[in-house]
């Protein structure tokens, strides 16, 4: 009973493996290769791309964390200088409505002066008539009146300025 | 009460199978051949199995034909390959399904399994080669397997019979891993890996040493030089002997797998055999493997440095 070596059976089974060999390489492994290989970069790829988008959100965050914080202080600032422009403000009007009232005061004052000047000089003057009426009577002799009352004048106007002293 | 399930199935379907098949197994062992020697009568015509009378070299069906029966198992072998890989191959998506899925599988596992020693570069190399052989042993060994494969008779011969079983299968495969493996040790190394087999380099010294006076030294390089060149004869002799060993590893154990296979439903037609088609599957795994796996080996030892 022989092995059953023969070589027209080995190189029929030869050619068949090659043939099996060279259509798996070309129709199988290249293939599945270049597939495992595109699939390993397409996660690859993602995971990367996932890494970035992470990486850009966290950068998001922090920019607009900052913006707002920005926005507060800003705030803060326009508060305090809307403060700072009321109280000036405030502080104006207030000095406006002083000097306003000092003003009126003063112009009050000064008609005041001159009314009650103007009151004495009448009071005066009525004095002066009333005083040369009586002295007329007194005397009964008319004098002329225009030197009586320069006369008189002069010694009122001495008399005042003796009471303004 | 809730029912104890053994296997997903109650327990008295168990209990029943149990008893059918260990019925079955009892009747064809008393009923069989082995019953009949005990008995001296003959065996029930229902179990009359023919005597398996097997014959290493492949039949040849078709008397005209110079074409073996393995031939024809080799060329199913390769069309059932064939067809997985075009399956899985001709609408290839990025996310795979079905068969895509499973030769991907496939192919990862011995791109995983062939990278791990040897590095990425020969791996990608390797690989074709190995796979190949792999894929080719375990389909020649599964296909067998099939009930009935090895009855369809043609012309008094069988038509079909596992090509791995015809010694010119083992050797032809056996030829391509060793001229692969050279390949790629040449490749590897270029002349230093001739060297591996004609190192005389050491000797030549040594007579060199010899004649320019420094006698001592150059009988030790002589002594040296015999050693390394006898080592590199070893080399070869071994990579020869390594040839045979895988021939006749894979032919040997296919070989004894089919006739003990037959030898079992000779004499136990029922049950049993089915014990040693489970084998038979697992050592088809096995040997697919240590095919595939040793050509490995051999080819990482081939192209790495020594030093």
């Amino acid at each position: 009973m022989g092995l059953g070596l023969d070589l027209a059976t080995f190189l029929g089974q030869l050619v068949s493996f090659l043939i099996l060999l060279g259509v798996l390489v070309y129709a199988g492994y290249k293939p599945i290769r270049k597939m495992l290989d595109e699939r390993a970069n397409r996660i690859e790829e993602s995971m990367e791309q996932a890494e970035a988008t992470k990486q850009e959100y966290e950068r998001a965050k922090v920019a607009v964390q900052e913006q707002i914080s920005k926005a507060r202080q800003e705030g803060q600032a326009v508060i305090g200088q809307a403060t700072q422009i009321g109280d000036r403000l405030k502080e104006e009007a207030k000095e406006e409505a002083r000097k306003e009232a000092q003003t009126i005061v003063d112009r009050t004052r000064v008609e005041l002066e001159r009314e009650r000047d103007k009151a004495i000089d009448d009071l005066r003057r009525e004095f002066v008539d009333t005083a040369i009426l009586a002295a007329e009577k007194v005397i009964n002799e008319t004098l002329d009146k225009e030197k009586h009352r320069k006369l008189i004048e002069q010694a009122l106007e001495e008399s005042t300025t003796f009471r303004e002293d | 009460m809730a029912k104890r399930k053994v296997l997903g199935c109650s327990l008295n379907l168990i209990i029943i199978l149990a008893i059918v098949f260990l019925a079955l197994t009892v009747i064809s062992f008393i009923g069989g051949s082995v019953g009949a020697l005990i008995t001296g009568g003959e065996p029930l015509s229902i179990f009359a199995v023919q005597p398996p009378h097997p014959q290493l070299a492949a039949e040849h069906p078709f008397p005209n034909l110079p074409i073996t029966n393995t031939m024809i198992t080799a060329w199913i072998s390769i069309l059932v390959l064939f067809g997985l890989f075009f399956a899985a191959t001709r609408k290839m998506k990025l996310v795979p399904r079905g068969v895509q899925n499973l030769v991907e599988f496939i192919y990862e596992t011995a791109a995983n399994f062939i990278e791990d020693p040897a590095g990425k570069k020969w791996g990608r190399m390797f690989l074709p080669v190995c796979l190949t052989i792999f894929l080719f042993v375990l389909a020649n060994a599964w296909i067998n397997l099939i009930p009935g494969f090895e009855t369809i008779k043609m012309n008094g011969e069988p038509l079909l019979r596992n090509a791995n079983t015809d010694i010119n299968v083992p050797l032809m495969l056996a030829v391509v891993a060793f001229i692969s493996i050279e390949y790629w040790g040449f490749k590897a190394k270029r002349t230093r890996y001739l060297e591996t087999f004609f190192n005389f380099k050491p000797l030549g010294l040594g007579f060199k040493q010899l004649f320019t006076g420094k006698i001592k030294a150059g009988f030790g390089g002589i002594f040296n030089g015999i050693i390394l060149a006898f080592a590199g004869i070893l080399e070869i002799l071994s990579h020869f002997i390594r040839m045979v060993s895988f021939t006749f590893r894979l032919f040997g154990n296919m070989t004894a797998g089919a006739i003990l296979t037959l030898i079992m439903i000779f004499l136990v037609p029922f049950v049993l055999p089915a014990v040693f088609y489970g084998l038979e599957a697992f050592f088809g795994f096995v040997q697919a493997m240590i095919f595939g796996g040793l050509t490995l080996g051999f080819a990482c030892a081939a192209v790495m440095a020594e030093e």
